[in-house]
């Protein structure tokens, strides 16, 4: 229990330090604490800069995660209802963004679009997120789709019910909310991703680059500001992403986040 | 899945129903994948043997990016630091994720699930933000040297954490251990309760228990949890820019360099490739270990029957 206090304390102490001097009434990072003020969220907020960093990142986390959920909705359900001997290949060609380091993939997609003379953009960027999120919408919704009795669709269909009918009317209504979870896990983690995007962003900013940018700066109290808005907009999703997933199922198997994970890391 | 093989009659129309078209479903991400993902992949391994120019490459077809960068004198310089620094940050992961894991697993009672969302939280908690944090606690007016000056413990702020492998790996240990945690806790789930009481009553001590019955069933996740943390950490290139010392480059940071600074990117990509080489060679090891072992010792293995 001791180790895992001190884990918990090394993991959120230091973001905590963060946190706190975003409020702080003078430059220094310094203790003592000289007081609370607002005024690098207001610093910060009246930036042009932030201000398109925060929508560029607000536009692909959204759109990366309505992609996500459709692909990758579809892609669990055929692997998950297939028995083809595609299947494991498929999987594993699924998987593999996260299995090579994200700088290999930056460096081989940078190449690839400049080998097609396609302008980096924020499309570029949200082709790259699709990629590196996909995996981990897919390892939640593969094991929440793969829990489902069969017997239930089966009998559907024994009923005249078409596959669509069976997908919306009888699988869909048994997962929708763990799929809703992973999508809000995979605007999280679309929302703060640097490793590769770094490659092929081209001229546009994100909130990650921004602070990036900010480190390059050295001592620059607004990165405070905005590392706090940054975890905050990790944290929510991760926070409806749970609740979502712990709601109890039609079929009364109260199941969530932490079994999906368990199950599909198992 | 009660996939019938030999059912037959309106069985076996309701069966073909199910399952015969499923795997369209996955047409779209497939054909995504393959244009977005497999053939850049493919390209860039020819981008690895053409001769650069600046900030693009031409023909003909050359071996010298690779020579390059293997007779290059800071190739192993950089290749041990990343392999060092993936070491330690796997070993320490491993070192604080099994406790931590075990007690979530067998003794956190209620307070499981909220210490899990506590780890998933600090799972995603923004990378960045990280690496800027530390920097922050470790700098010469950070927190700590802050706290050892007050209390009279130095006369001057310490270098002796900021730009060091030292404050590499605590930050690289910071961004992983969440997943280390959550895949061996996924680890733990598998093992019955009764197996560690078992041991027990047979009189086996703590010490005992984790060396003949816990950590022999846990080395897959722990291997596969060894592997990602390697991976991850070795590669990185932006922890060693902002927490690194001069010394303490990185292959990553030699790639960037090569994309961004020098504009050489087939040297880059050459550099990307022998890499992801290595990383291929290190996870050959650690499953030929884990194959050695499973040959040596059939006993003492217990079943699960889910």
């Amino acid at each position: 229990m001791l180790v895992t206090i001190a884990a918990l304390a090394f993991l959120f102490l230091p973001l905590a330090v963060v946190v706190l001097f975003s409020f702080h009434s003078s430059a220094g990072l310094t203790f003592p604490f000289e007081g609370f003020s607002l005024q690098w969220y207001e610093e910060v907020l009246g930036s042009e800069e932030f201000r398109s960093a925060a929508r560029n990142s607000l536009v692909v986390a959204t759109a990366t995660s309505v992609v996500t959920l459709l692909l990758g909705t579809l892609t669990a359900y055929g692997l998950t209802r297939t028995s083809s001997r595609w299947r494991v290949p498929l999987t594993l060609l699924f998987f593999l963004p996260v299995t090579l380091p994200g700088i290999f993939v930056g460096l081989a997609l940078l190449v690839y679009f400049s080998e097609l003379t396609i302008t980096l953009s924020l499309l570029t960027v949200l082709v790259a997120h699709c990629l590196f999120v996909f995996p981990f919408f897919l390892l939640i919704a593969h094991a929440a789709l793969s829990r489902t009795d069969p017997a239930l669709e089966e009998a559907a269909a024994d009923l005249g019910a078409g596959r669509w009918a069976v997908f919306r009317r009888v699988t869909l209504p048994q997962v929708w909310p763990v799929l809703l979870g992973a999508s809000a896990l995979a605007f999280a983690l679309s929302f703060d991703e640097f490793i590769i995007t770094f490659f092929v962003v081209g001229p546009d900013s994100t909130l990650p680059l921004y602070i990036w940018s900010g480190l390059r700066r050295n001592t620059d109290p607004s990165i405070n500001t905005v590392s706090t808005m940054l975890l905050i907009a990790t944290t929510v999703p991760c926070l409806i992403a749970y609740v979502l997933t712990l709601r109890p199922r039609s079929r009364g198997s109260a199941s969530d986040l932490k079994t999906e994970l368990e199950a599909s890391a198992a | 899945m009660s996939t019938g093989q030999a059912a037959a009659g309106p069985l076996a129309v309701l069966h073909r129903r199910l399952h015969a078209g499923p795997l369209l479903a996955t047409a779209p991400a497939t054909i995504g994948f393959a244009l977005l993902f497999l053939v850049p992949i493919g390209a860039f391994a020819v981008y690895s043997f053409l001769t650069a120019g600046l900030f693009d490459a031409s023909g003909p077809l050359t071996l010298a990016n690779y020579e390059e960068v293997i007779n290059s004198d800071v190739t192993p310089e950089l290749a041990t630091n990343s392999a060092l620094v993936g070491l330690f940050t796997a070993v320490i992961c491993l070192l604080i994720g099994f406790p931590v894991a075990y007690f979530l697993r067998f003794s956190a009672g209620r307070y499981q699930i909220l210490i899990l969302l506590l780890f998933v939280v600090a799972m995603f908690a923004s990378y960045l933000v990280r690496i800027y944090a530390w920097r922050t606690v470790l700098g010469p007016q950070g927190v700590i040297n802050e706290a050892l000056l007050q209390l009279g413990i130095t006369d001057s702020p310490v270098e002796l954490f900021l730009y060091s492998r030292t404050a590499i790996v605590i930050a690289l240990v910071h961004i992983l251990l969440p997943y280390v945690v959550l895949v061996l806790f996924a680890g733990f789930r598998l093992m019955p309760a009764s197996l560690l009481e078992a041991a027990q009553d047979l009189g086996a001590g703590t010490v005992q228990r984790w060396r003949r019955v816990i950590l022999p069933a846990m080395l897959e996740p722990a291997a596969s949890a060894f592997l990602f943390v390697f991976v991850l950490a070795a590669a990185d290139y932006v922890t060693p820019q902002f927490l690194g010392g001069p010394g303490d480059a990185m292959l990553g940071v030699k790639i960037e360099q090569d994309v961004t600074a020098t504009g050489n990117w087939p040297r880059g990509a050459a550099t990307a490739f022998l890499m992801v080489l290595g990383f291929l060679l290190v996870a050959a090891i650690v499953s030929a270990l884990l194959r050695l072992r499973h040959r040596g010792r059939r006993r003492g293995r217990y079943r699960v029957a889910t």
